[in-house]
């Protein structure tokens, strides 16, 4: 379970949200939509724990009972995912994925047959040794998506992840996603300007109905 | 040579991009830097061909001085390089991302501004063994008199090592601002944060890798800056022998044939100690790659050590060079132990000898001021591969160059004249405003063109009321850098020169040999004051210009 309890975000001009509370479960989507400029990445960046230092927040964020908002990023145990695949261009696709891999599978052995199987399973056997700059758009995103699920994160936030694709892979990359995340069991908050991106009976959140109420 | 550049700009020119005017606009825009360029290749024949010959070596090798010559310089270049590249590095790690960078970021243009020359007398003034810091210490333990210590001009080289070590500490820490603040980047480290790597491990692993390839020619111009480095070496650099570069200046400047000779071989040597200094770290990083694991996925939580306030030192040096500058320009008596002087007054400045700086100011002006048309010029239509061709004086030995500029000189009879000052600072200039513009110059929106050429506008009507003004804030920007280059120029301006003119630089290095430090403090100070007041008018002048126009600033 992931909870934000009275989040208040504001700069020296005025203040984006004030008093948001909001909890999604295991296994569930919450979209989050608003326009440009609304506020959507600053809470995204508020939840990563990389919040711009012109903002300052009070407020807690719960993840599975462990408060997260005062530990630093490594430690929060929240997996990203960006419409730019940022997969590490001095490694292999393989090796991008072996470094989000936790450190309980110890020999290099095990850990590349795991990282080969995640390949295959993902319709990319054989790419182990590939440079990610060689891949389609399709094939950087599934990878990406695989490496942060890989480290096992106990939460996920997409932040857009499918406004860069185009239409077709659009659809089957989305299909992919909350096939990927149904599997882990997660909470999910997916931050989207798409209705289309909102998965079937996902939940969806307009920004503004925490802005305004409250201004 | 020069026959090898024409045909490598011949090839090059009709593959610029296809809806550039033709041929004759390229060639107009190549002219200005060919005249610059062109007449060093003679120049740089005649120079060192004497090296050509075994003899010289014979005599090079059995030169007294040489040996130690080649240690301290070896000594300082590399040991300032490495320093000032891992000050750089740890102040980065430690501190990247966050507030303090931002900070540090903020404050760097000013340090970058205080020329070389005027650093070094100030470090002097700083750590000689009358200086402020031994002051200091005499406070505590009740010296008399100075200490017997050797902290400047030591034969090893070593405080000419420190001062290049934060002299270009300053500049690879603005380098990496620069690299660091695209968003490419700073989203790698949200990254490999959010996979559970702390901020010490994501820079190891995944910022590092990235980063050092693009870190390549910024560190290699500072290990060949500090390897012909003389105006510093003079002012810190040990005596007899003096540094390799120090000793080559005067063997090229000697009459005996025979030692100019000998100048040209062991200019020779300082390229072979770049190339093989740079292969060998290639090697090594080559190495470093070949011989990485496979991830293991190993997460160390480690302590940050923010604490860790390194970069007070480093900064507070630099402003306590210009403090010490500016209280010894006004000391009347500043006997040993005492912090500050007995007593103050403005002598020093009335009595000051103002022909340098205002030498200075001429020559700066019409450098950067005729540099300026050319560097917009070949942006916009000069042959694109060759700016790596522009970039070389940056990354080679300035020696070997100066000798070559100054035998053309020589042959066309034009050395000690304003003409040639000039047009020997330009080698310099060129390459430092290319490189200051470029980036803004890339990232112009070409649709603004676009726009403007279907309203009707050629493309040079379009260039001038359009792209120009819009980036008219570089554009001053690469003025001010190019009037701080030719202030900063110690070695050009010498040979060019011929004895005529002395500019703040040349007159500051000559006045370190001297013992009058209030003087010396006078003319180190217009040598900061000059390129400070450059970049002070150039961001004043880009405010005041773009008052009304947000989207500008």
């Amino acid at each position: 379970m992931l909870n934000i309890k009275n989040l208040t975000i504001s700069n020296a001009e005025k203040s984006l949200f004030s008093d948001l509370s909001l909890a999604i479960d295991r296994g569930a989507v919450v979209a989050l939509t608003g326009v440009s400029g609304s506020g959507k990445s600053t809470l995204l960046n508020w939840m990563i724990g990389d919040l711009d230092p012109i903002f300052s927040a009070t407020g807690e964020l719960w993840l599975r009972s462990v408060r997260c908002d005062t530990l630093p990023i490594e430690a929060r145990h929240i997996g990203l995912l960006f419409q730019d695949d940022l997969l590490f261009p001095h490694l292999s696709v393989g090796q991008n994925l072996a470094f989000a891999l936790p450190a309980k599978i110890r020999d290099a052995k095990a850990r590349r047959h795991r990282v080969e199987q995640t390949l295959s399973s993902i319709g990319l056997a054989g790419f182990h040794d590939r440079d990610p700059a060689t891949l389609s758009g399709g094939q950087r995103a599934r990878v990406s998506l695989m490496r942060t699920l890989l480290a096992e994160p106990r939460a996920l936030l997409l932040d857009e992840p499918f406004s860069k694709l185009d239409a077709v892979l659009r659809t089957q990359f989305r299909a992919f996603v909350f096939e990927q995340i149904e599997r882990q069991n997660i909470p999910t908050l997916l931050v989207t300007h798409d209705p289309a991106d909102v998965p079937q009976g996902g939940r969806v959140i307009e920004i503004s109905d925490w802005q305004h109420s409250h201004v | 040579m020069a026959q090898a550049l024409r045909l490598a700009l011949e090839r090059a020119l009709p593959q610029a991009p296809s809806k550039r005017p033709g041929l004759p606009w390229q060639w107009l825009a190549a002219l200005p830097v060919m005249l610059i360029f062109g007449p060093l290749l003679p120049g740089l024949y005649w120079a060192l061909s004497p090296a050509l010959d075994a003899t010289v070596w014979q005599a090079l090798w059995l030169d007294a001085q040489w040996p130690q010559a080649l240690r301290s310089t070896l000594i300082s270049s590399v040991l300032g390089t490495l320093l000032a590249c891992g000050m750089a590095a740890l102040l980065a790690t430690l501190h990247y991302p966050g507030r303090l960078w931002g900070s540090l970021q903020r404050r760097l243009p000013l340090l970058l501004s205080v020329p070389h020359a005027a650093f070094a007398v100030g470090l002097f003034f700083l750590i000689a063994p009358s200086g402020w810091l031994a002051r200091t210490i005499a406070h505590f333990v009740q010296w008399t008199g100075p200490p017997d210590w050797v902290t400047v001009q030591d034969p090893y080289g070593l405080s000419l090592a420190l001062a290049l070590a934060i002299k270009e500490s300053w500049f690879l820490l603005w380098v990496l601002a620069a690299v660091l603040g695209e968003q490419a980047v700073s989203r790698q480290m949200v990254m490999g944060r959010s996979l559970g790597y702390s901020r010490t491990q994501t820079w190891r692993l995944i910022l590092w890798p990235q980063l050092l390839p693009r870190l390549r020619w910024p560190v290699i111009a500072v290990f060949a800056y500090g390897l012909s480095v003389v105006d510093m070496a003079i002012i810190l650099g040990p005596g007899t022998p003096p540094t390799l570069a120090a000793l080559i200046w005067h063997w090229l400047t000697d009459p005996d044939p025979a030692l100019q000779a000998r100048g040209s071989a062991a200019s020779m040597i300082l390229l072979i100690v770049l190339l093989t200094c740079v292969l060998a770290v290639r090697g090594l990083l080559w190495l470093m790659k070949r011989h990485q694991p496979y991830p293991a996925g190993q997460r160390k939580p480690t302590a940050s050590r923010r604490w860790l306030k390194l970069h007070t030192p480093l900064f507070l040096v630099g402003y306590a060079v210009v403090a010490v500058l500016l209280l010894w320009s006004v000391a009347q008596e500043w006997f040993f132990p005492a912090l500050l002087p007995d007593a103050l007054s403005l002598e020093s400045w009335h009595q000051a000898d103002w022909a340098p700086f205002w030498t200075t100011l001429w020559l700066a002006m019409a450098a950067s001021l005729l540099c300026l048309p050319a560097v917009l010029v070949w942006l916009e239509w000069g042959p694109k591969r060759l700016n790596a061709l522009l970039y070389l004086p940056l990354i080679v030995p300035a020696l070997p160059l100066v000798a070559g500029q100054y035998a053309t000189l020589l042959h066309l009879q034009l050395d000690g004249t304003a003409v040639a000052l000039v047009w020997s600072h330009l080698l310099w200039v060129l390459p430092y405003m290319v490189l200051t513009l470029i980036g803004p110059y890339r990232a112009f929106d070409l649709r603004l063109m676009t726009s403007a050429r279907a309203l009707g506008y050629s493309p040079w009507r379009a260039c001038l009321h359009v792209k120009w003004p819009i980036l008219l804030r570089p554009i001053l920007a690469t003025l001010a850098v190019g009037f701080a280059v030719s202030v900063a120029q110690y070695l050009p301006t010498l040979f060019a020169a011929g004895g005529r003119f002395v500019t703040v630089t040349t007159e500051a290095v000559a006045l370190s040999a001297g013992g009058n430090r209030r003087v010396l403090a006078v003319q180190a100070l217009l040598q900061i004051a000059l390129p400070m007041a450059a970049f002070g008018l150039a961001a004043a002048a880009a405010y005041w210009l773009g008052r009304h126009r947000k989207g500008l600033r």
